[in-house]
């Protein structure tokens, strides 16, 4: 008798994924040959801020090789608008090429359709555009500031956005506090940068007057949507797949004006269109994040007890407002996430999200919470300071207790059970935290420039149908549905319409399938990233998959297993409720009889009379799964750091993060989406930073001035799971892919100034910046 | 146009292609080994990185006029789906990919690392990585792979 | 992105790349490692009519030792050949440990000397490192000091139908340790600052120093001031020359660093190099 606890999720399985993207084999969205497709160049704004004159593009167009050249006025194509309920937003029309006007430098003006991508790049020098430039709107309190010229004149101001979150009263709370500290605080501009660029192709099918896209793309759900209405086409008449994709980190997770231009061209001439995106286009046209001014303050009594927050924060959102997720976004969560993991009796959060002359903003890793914990952790360290306690126990002071849970912070969030105070006990322990310090103070007496510096944070992943992640955007992010089907081999099919892209989900949710269905994980196929196998999905982004399409996984496979069971049972002439099923047979206890799931669904499926009709079950089940308000993720992360004295250069000597991501399913992934999430925060801390200068041309238009962290910049990272079951999801699962880029940037920038002694309020802390503050 | 004579993954090759084709297009494009993956087309990230007589080299950098009488290595021809080599299985042992798309060419710079620099500790490892740029996985992963090859 | 199309000459012979190079008008560019020149096509920030590979002319690719304690190193020796080859790491050790910070692994395999020399980047290690050791730079059409040889940013006294053909590296005296600091902002970037030392010492005295510094100007220059300054002097006389080194260079301001900040890297960077090259001339 075989022990039928689950024994796939936690175990750290070897990725189903692997050996095709391994031995070169993977299917990226450039890889598929299309004979006689068209390849797209976009020619691109190379003004900030323009009236659109004229565009000529004769010449381009009589190149030979060239198909034609088209421009807005050629396609016909309504803008694309992100709409909000929120009070106090204004939508922007974007038009996906440029009609008169062009709002920032990488715009796409004209599409150029030649025989091969390096023929289009010929004709792109031949098209003439003449602009009549426009003031360039390149800082955000400028363009917030009455009379500033407007970016979008229907919009009637340059503010997109405003929120504001309050309990109690603050201002009144801060001036009674015994202890204040506060700054301004500085995070600088980010691009995703997934190694793979944005790439589509759209096939037009003459016989059957439908469009398949192949997207590189987090969310085929939300373009199938949306690119059916703007091409005025049936769903069943438009197939949205992402094949393998090259990395998304949210800046996939977009309809962007590219992809409709291609899809609308391959429609209109019924042909095969295909854009590639260079690095170039990346860097210039993908969305990017992480632009935040907050000047903020916090209050405590003498015990260190906080009695309140305040921020001010503004938002530098680009020049339009992102389809589907809206302007507000980010900047939103920077301030409803601000109080953290930490009890705020009184707090006020204010935010504007400010459009200027740059790249539209649009999800990043953590949207909001790097900015946010970047913004508290510092306010707590100072504070410590201020008081001489140590930061480890000023935190302790003040973070949410496990007798408070649930518990609604001020901006309306309510964190459900969750390890806050454990992490950061485990995440001490392990770097030895008390030697540490010790350790520290020997080498200042050495005259080493050491410094440690802790970031305890919390996130809300897995969000359900009642949270927004921004209030009235047009889409449903609460649900996903799974589909499992069992055929007449006993091979299960599951269809999602999450899209994974990196974080394995084609490994662990087949685990949690295993498990909870009884198969074998080699019988199990996960089928994703297609808007064609669900009724409705989205997609993968917000830390959202394992817990919705786990949660959806996990209901649909305890009902297929219930069909199961009694199928087996009128087979093996047995109740039902003495059977079970594991590793791909159903048993039934205290026997040695079993059939394996292939004899069952054979004898459902394919043996005709087999089954009386009465005792017919039907094996494949759909289920949606809506996690209502999500659950919360926390973990604390702790850095050791070492300044060089004389350059300025900062190394990471340590790395620890202890989470609590709930319920894992694959250990070995999870440490890897920590890893991955850590070396981007890393890279957020040190050394990335999207420039624009004061024209709004962009000068990191090339990986050698928008620089990422390789090989040598990360350390090892140690991590710690606390395996602790979410109360409120099917499944227990939490999200935790995004962790590791929330708390790393507050985690480096706290050990920076225990480091230097000095207030770090500016990210990245740059060679340069960290010199001026051991001069200043 | 111009011929070219190339052998890749021990295959004889022979085409007419434009002197400005570039390499990685010619393998991906004009050999359908689309294994190789274009980053950057500017040498940084090294996502395009094959063998060129057994040496790593960027093909985004170079020509396939170039690869006239040279002998190519791309990721197709260090093993299959079902047979996977050592330096591959490793990779999958230790959850060394993510995406996948940086992949190909981390193979290929370990390869010559491995071949060239085989005592290499986990620093030197890290260095010779660094012209390997990879978004996904921290690099942890990859570095215990290749520590366990060389036990 | 694509480069904009241009003919394709492969010569098998240093003879036949000259000839083409001069028949070219100035409108051909020589393919060498292409490490620099491929990534200006593909931004179509170059756009030469004729590219001249001369990956085939083995005969430039060499290095020999000249008998006296120097070498001869062929223009297109490529980077790993100069980190690795024994005769460089015993008779010039400072070019072997430079190279090591020579962009990445595949660069350094395709990457060649003379392209390097001829492509001229101020933050690129070559042409600090010729610069240091006087090097004497070869060409189809006679001899350039290094001193003489960086006009500017990219730009070299190399004529339009002019082709690097090999370097010789004059010996260095017995006794003389090196330094080589650089400081970039990942492993393999260009250098926001480099400095290049040797010191020759006899009996506890400096009897000749050779102090440079790449990245902080135009072109890497020689600090011929403190190198004569420092003839005679003791070990103590360092900090205060690395002081004035960061006081001589003029740097500019750019996306990636301060003018002020690389000149307090060149007065760290020297600091270090001199020390390493003094305790390395023990």
């Amino acid at each position: 008798m075989s022990d039928l606890r689950p024994k796939h999720i936690g175990a750290p399985i070897k990725r189903v994924e692997d050996p095709r993207l391994l031995a070169g084999q993977g299917q990226f969205t450039d890889d598929r040959a299309v004979p006689g497709a068209l390849h797209v160049a976009f020619r691109r704004s190379d003004h900030a801020h323009a009236e659109i004159a004229a565009i000529d593009a004769a010449r381009a167009a009589a190149l030979p090789g060239v198909f034609a050249v088209y421009t807005a006025a050629d396609l016909d194509l309504p803008p694309l608008v992100a709409t909000s309920r929120m009070r106090d937003y204004r939508a922007t029309a974007l038009h996906p090429l440029a009609r008169g006007k062009v709002r920032h430098v990488g715009e796409p003006v004209a599409a150029v359709l030649a025989e091969s991508r390096y023929v289009a790049e010929d004709a792109l020098d031949l098209v003439e555009i003449a602009y009549r430039p426009l003031p360039a709107l390149v800082d955000p309190e400028t363009a917030a500031a009455a009379g500033a010229p407007l970016l979008h004149e229907e919009a009637g101001s340059n503010v997109l956005a405003a929120r504001e979150f309050a309990r109690g009263d603050a201002a009144a709370a801060l001036a009674a506090a015994a202890v204040r500290v506060g700054g301004r605080f500085r995070l600088r501009r980010k691009a995703p940068l997934a190694l793979e660029n944005r790439a589509c192709l759209a096939e037009w099918d003459r016989g059957r007057r439908a469009l398949t896209l192949t997207l590189s793309t987090q969310v085929p759900g939300i373009v199938h949507e949306a690119l059916a209405e703007l091409l005025g086409l049936p769903g069943h008449a438009l197939r949205v797949v992402a094949p393998d994709v090259g990395g998304g980190f949210g800046g996939k997770a977009s309809l962007y004006p590219e992809e409709i231009v291609v899809a609308a061209l391959a429609k209109k001439l019924g042909r095969a269109v295909r854009w590639t995106g260079d690095r170039l286009e990346d860097l210039a046209a993908t969305s990017q994040g992480f632009d935040e001014i907050v000047e903020a303050e916090l209050g405590l009594d003498a015990d260190g007890a906080i009695v309140a927050l305040s921020a001010e924060a503004i938002g530098d959102v680009g020049a339009y407002s992102i389809y589907p997720w809206t302007a507000a976004l980010e900047p939103v969560q920077v301030v409803s996430f601000l109080p953290g993991p930490y009890r705020v009796p009184a707090y006020r959060g204010r935010v504007r999200a400010v459009a200027t002359d740059k790249a539209p903003t649009g999800p990043y890793r953590g949207v909001g919470r790097p900015a946010a914990v970047f913004v508290t952790e510092r306010l707590i360290d100072m504070a410590a300071r201020r008081l001489g306690l140590d930061p480890a126990e000023l935190r302790r002071r003040n973070l949410v207790r496990d007798d408070e849970f649930p518990y609604r912070t001020p901006s309306g969030i309510v964190w459900d059970r969750c390890g806050f105070r454990e992490t950061l006990d485990r995440a001490l322990a392990a770097i030895g935290y008390e030697a540490l310090r010790r350790e520290q103070e020997r080498a200042r007496g050495a005259g080493r420039l050491v410094g440690i510096g802790i970031a305890t944070y919390a996130e809300l992943t897995g969000i359900g149908s009642r949270i927004s992640a921004a209030p009235g955007m047009p889409i449903n992010t609460g649900t996903e549905t799974a589909t499992l089907r069992l055929d007449a081999t006993g091979a299960v099919t599951a269809l999602f319409g999450i899209a994974s892209h990196g974080q394995g989900l084609e490994t662990t949710l087949a685990q949690v399938i295993a498990d909870e269905l009884g198969a074998r994980l080699a019988d199990i196929r996960i089928v994703h990233g297609d808007s064609a196998a669900v009724a409705h999905g989205t997609g993968s982004y917000a830390s959202r998959s394992a817990v919705l399409a786990g949660g959806a996984a996990t209901a649909a496979a305890r009902l297929l297993k219930e069909r199961v069971l009694r199928a087996a049972a009128h087979l093996l002439e047995a109740a039902a409720a003495d059977l079970d099923a594991a590793d791909g047979r159903i048993f039934v206890a205290g026997t040695d009889r079993s059939l394996s799931f292939r004899e069952v669904a054979r004898a459902v499926h394919s043996e005709m009379g087999r089954l009386p009709p009465e005792a017919r079950e039907e094996l494949e089940v759909t289920r949606t799964y809506d996690p209502v308000f999500g659950t919360t993720t926390a973990a604390t992360h702790v850095a050791l750091v070492e300044i060089d004295r004389g350059t300025g250069k900062a190394t990471i000597l340590r790395y620890v993060v202890a989470e609590d991501c709930g319920r894992v399913i694959n250990p070995l992934i999870v440490d890897g989406q920590v890893h991955g999430a850590v070396a981007q925060g890393i890279g957020a801390a040190l050394y990335e930073e999207v420039v624009y200068d004061e024209a709004g041309q962009l000068l990191t238009a090339s990986l050698a001035d928008y620089v990422i962290p390789g090989a040598g910049e990360v350390p090892e990272i140690e991590t710690i799971h606390l395996d602790g079951e979410s109360p409120s999801t099917l499944g227990g699962f939490r999200g935790m892919g995004e962790g590791g880029t929330i708390g790393a940037p507050a985690a480096i920038a706290n050990a920076l100034a225990d480091a230097l002694g000095r207030d770090v309020c500016e990210l990245p802390m740059t060679p340069e910046r960290i010199f001026r503050l051991m001069e200043g | 146009m111009i011929r070219v004579r190339t052998t890749v993954n021990g295959v004889a090759y022979e085409r007419e292609v434009e002197p400005r084709l570039l390499l990685s297009d010619f393998l991906r494009h004009t050999l359908g080994l689309t294994g190789t993956h274009v980053g950057c087309e500017h040498g940084v990230c090294g996502a395009c990185t094959v063998l060129v007589d057994g040496r790593s080299a960027r093909s985004c950098l170079m020509f396939a006029v170039q690869a006239d009488g040279l002998a190519i290595d791309t990721v197709e021809g260090l093993g299959e789906v079902e047979a996977l080599a050592p330096l591959q299985q490793a990779f999958r042992d230790h959850h060394a990919l993510q995406c996948g798309f940086c992949t190909p060419g981390m193979l290929m710079t370990a390869l010559d690392l491995l071949r060239h620099r085989p005592g290499a500790g986990d620093a030197e490892i890290r260095d010779l990585l660094s012209g390997n740029l990879c978004r996904c996985t921290g690099y942890q992963h990859i570095v215990a792979a290749l520590r366990a090859l060389r036990k | 992105m694509k480069p904009a199309a241009f003919d394709y000459f492969r010569p098998d012979s240093v003879d036949a790349a000259v000839t083409a190079l001069a028949a070219s008008g100035g409108e051909a560019k020589l393919l060498a490692g292409g490490q620099s020149l491929v990534p200006l096509l593909n931004f179509r920030m170059a756009r030469p009519r004729l590219l001249i590979d001369i990956n085939r002319l083995a005969a430039l690719d060499f290095v020999a030792e000249d008998g006296a304690g120097g070498l001869r190193i062929g223009a297109l020796t490529r980077h790993r050949t100069l980190e690795t080859a024994e005769p460089v790491r015993r008779l010039f050790p400072v070019v072997a440990a430079a190279m090591r910070h020579v962009a990445h692994l595949a660069i350094r395999n395709r990457g060649t000397l003379g392209g390097s020399l001829a492509h001229a980047d101020p933050a690129a290690e070559l042409p600090l490192l010729a610069v240091l050791l006087d090097a004497e730079l070869h060409s189809n059409r006679g001899r350039h000091a290094a001193a003489g040889f960086f006009l500017g940013p990219l730009t070299t006294a190399l004529g339009d139908d002019e082709l690097l053909t090999e370097i010789a590296l004059p010996a260095l005296p017995p006794h003389t340790g090196w330094g080589f600091e650089e400081f970039a902002l990942r492993r393999g970037d260009f250098a926001f600052a480099a400095v290049a030392a040797l010191l020759t010492v006899a009996d506890g005295r400096i009897a000749a120093a050779r102090l440079a510094a790449g990245g902080v100007g135009e072109v890497p220059q020689r600090l011929g001031e403190i190198e004569a300054s420092l003839v005679g002097a003791g070990r103590e006389a360092l900090a205060a020359a690395a002081r004035r080194a960061a006081a001589l260079v003029e740097p500019a301001s750019d996306l990636r660093a301060s003018a002020e900040y690389r000149r307090h890297l060149v007065g760290v960077l020297a600091e270090r190099a001199l020390n390493a090259a003094w305790v390395r001339a023990q």
